[in-house]
């Protein structure tokens, strides 16, 4: 069983089976969050995952309430919310911004208007908010998987589409409809990071790496890799250290932290880089 | 007069080199001193040319771009209304035109991005466009090298792999041709106005384009680049069909080989010789351009027979256009046009 060699290796570095887990889970949500996250920070969509992280409450809600399994409905909500984003910017006057915080509040005030009719959504509610790495199942691992090689896929065949429209014009390479499957992707990448972070914290998964990278890169394939290398580290580091008894915090909080905080130093090697060059 | 005018000989004009052809830039020569024939030339051409009937497109050669008859609205407000021209083949047309002319929207209507009324015949049927936007907005903190940029879309390797050296050997050489190879490990972002302008041309040379479309390219450069770029697209006139928008009239004049005046519609077009006439720009711009034409050749436009300096409406410009033609009597080779009866 290959799962089992995978795990067999984490348990070089973590004991218990659950955080071998919670290990891979991070480590295939590096993959998918970091390229993405490079996208969106390049695209200035930054407050998209947000948008796209709070739709799995109403998606949550609506599941329960047409009695549909509740992951494909959240992923299923997700993605419609997502192309809806993308079809509003191409098909309004207005900026992109806009579109994301109308539906961002549209998809919030659907889902608890639901939520709040059906109270026995509540518990599902309240582990989506913070979300817990620790108590991913081997199907949920498994889908962050199949995202990751999706990703992996994404990346190979449109990256450089959608990094070609934040620089050339529009209708001159870019754009089209690989704007929505951008869209969709990141939508289902969101959500799928819901479960591993919670709401709160979903955005700042994608975003931190992908603004270490700008920060610190030269170039798109050095602002790629640095955003793969924060996420990994991040994530793992920040496993680790949460399950450290001594610090003993919430995993998803303490990766995002970790992320926040790379961030913060490479904001300061910069200006320390500028005083140096400054004499 | 008109109808004439129009229906001229396409083959009687022998295909004698393009007024401001050559090596060298005349582009600082014709701008500081307009009207004044250029260095290097036998007499002040406007006047002597000005009897000259010369068709855009030497024997046997179809226009690269025709456009009949071609209408543009947004909405309930039409922008562009019964527009005819021809793009030569392998020469320089220089759109021009007071703002709010439409001549984006034409260029826009040309590269097929927009819906638009009657035909447009292109030699080739399919050509590939090469285009160089009017700003160059882009995100300038976007960690993005020139060489990186350049492949982007060209290449279908993805970039955080890296640059394939094919590709890589051919940005170069497309760099090289607008004398930016020098460019190619630079952030995009860290390159000036003029500098970005000529690496958003290379990009658009990638295409191996039939027809390279530039929309204002002088706008946001200095003086020393913008006589660069037009030393560059001196150079490019034999290898490919260029369509330019410009606000540059001085440069129009000197690097034109076709000029399309545009106000709305099709005001007149014609050689440079032909259109830099203060009859002509005062038509297509208002009485403004006098300005450009000091002295006694300065025209001075009866009440209500010019277009007000602001565009007027379409159906008037055009009007405009049509009593000038018919009343002046537009010199031989100059296409007036823009009356319905085209």
């Amino acid at each position: 069983m290959t799962l089992q060699t995978v795990y067999d290796f984490l348990g070089l570095f973590y004991g218990p089976l659950f955080m071998r887990k919670a290990a891979l889970a991070l480590l295939l949500l590096s993959v998918s969050a970091s390229g993405t996250g490079v996208l969106v920070v390049s695209r200035r969509m930054a407050f998209f995952p947000d948008a796209a992280g709070h739709t799995v409450f109403a998606g949550l809600a609506l599941g329960l309430i047409l009695g549909l399994p509740v992951a494909p409905a959240v992923l299923g909500f997700g993605v419609c919310v997502g192309l809806l984003i993308i079809w509003l910017v191409r098909h309004s006057n207005l900026a992109t911004d806009t579109v994301i915080g109308l539906v961002f509040s549209g998809g919030v005030a659907l889902g608890l208007a639901l939520v709040s009719r059906y109270p026995e959504a509540q518990g599902s509610v309240n582990r989506l908010f913070l979300g817990d790495v620790l108590t991913l199942g081997d199907g949920e691992i498994a889908l962050l998987a199949a995202l990751a090689a999706a990703s992996v896929l994404f990346y190979v065949f449109l990256y450089n589409r959608l990094m070609l429209s934040c620089v050339a014009p529009p209708g001159h390479g870019g754009g089209g409809r690989a704007d929505y499957v951008f869209g969709g992707f990141l939508s289902l990448v969101v959500v799928a990071a819901v479960q591993a972070v919670g709401v709160l914290l979903v955005s700042a998964l994608l975003i931190a790496p992908a603004a270490c990278g700008r920060m610190t890169a030269g170039s798109g394939r050095g602002m790629f890799w640095t955003a793969f290398a924060v996420s990994l580290v991040s994530g793992q580091a920040g496993l680790a250290l949460s399950y450290h008894p001594a610090v003993n915090t919430s995993t998803g909080a303490t990766v995002v932290f970790i992320s926040i905080a790379i961030f913060g130093l490479a904001v300061l090697a910069r200006k320390l880089r500028g005083l140096a060059a400054k004499g | 007069m008109r109808d004439t005018a129009v229906n001229l000989p396409q083959d009687d004009a022998p295909d004698r080199p393009a007024p401001g052809g050559g090596a060298s830039c005349h582009c600082c020569a014709a701008a500081a001193s307009p009207g004044v024939g250029r260095p290097g030339e036998a007499g002040p051409h406007p006047a002597a040319a000005a009897g000259e009937a010369r068709a855009p497109c030497g024997a046997g050669e179809r226009p690269a771009v025709e456009v009949s008859r071609l209408g543009v609205s947004l909405g309930r407000y039409e922008i562009l209304r019964n527009v005819s021209l021809t793009v030569p083949p392998r020469r320089q047309t220089v759109v021009i035109g007071p703002n709010g002319a439409g001549k984006s929207t034409l260029v826009r209507a040309i590269l097929g991005e927009i819906d638009h009324t009657g035909a447009i015949a292109y030699s080739p049927e399919r050509p590939r466009f090469g285009y160089v936007p009017q700003r160059l907005d882009f995100d300038r903190h976007l960690p993005l090298t020139v060489a990186e940029f350049m492949a982007l879309g060209r290449s279908r390797w993805p970039v955080w792999l890296g640059t394939p050296r094919r590709v890589r050997a051919e940005s170069l050489e497309r760099l090289a041709m607008v004398r930016a190879e020098h460019l190619h490990p630079r952030p995009l972002g860290s390159l000036s106005g003029g500098e970005s302008q000529r690496v958003f041309l290379a990009r658009a040379l990638m295409a191996d384009p039939d027809i390279l479309v530039l929309d204002e390219p002088a706008t946001g450069v200095d003086v020393i680049g913008e006589q660069l770029l037009c030393e560059i697209l001196e150079g490019f006139k034999r290898d490919f069909t260029v369509l330019m928008v410009s606000h540059d009239l001085a440069a129009a004049r000197a690097h034109g080989d076709w000029i399309v005046c545009l106000n709305r519609t099709v005001v007149a077009e014609g050689a440079p010789e032909d259109i830099f006439r203060p009859e002509i720009i005062s038509l297509a711009f208002g009485i403004h351009q006098s300005l450009l034409f000091s002295g006694p050749a300065a025209p001075t436009l009866a009440a209500g027979q010019g277009p007000a300096p602001a565009p007027a409406g379409p159906a008037r410009a055009g009007d405009a256009a049509g009593e000038g033609a018919a009343g002046g009597g537009g010199p031989a080779g100059l296409r007036a046009a823009g009356g319905p009866g085209r």
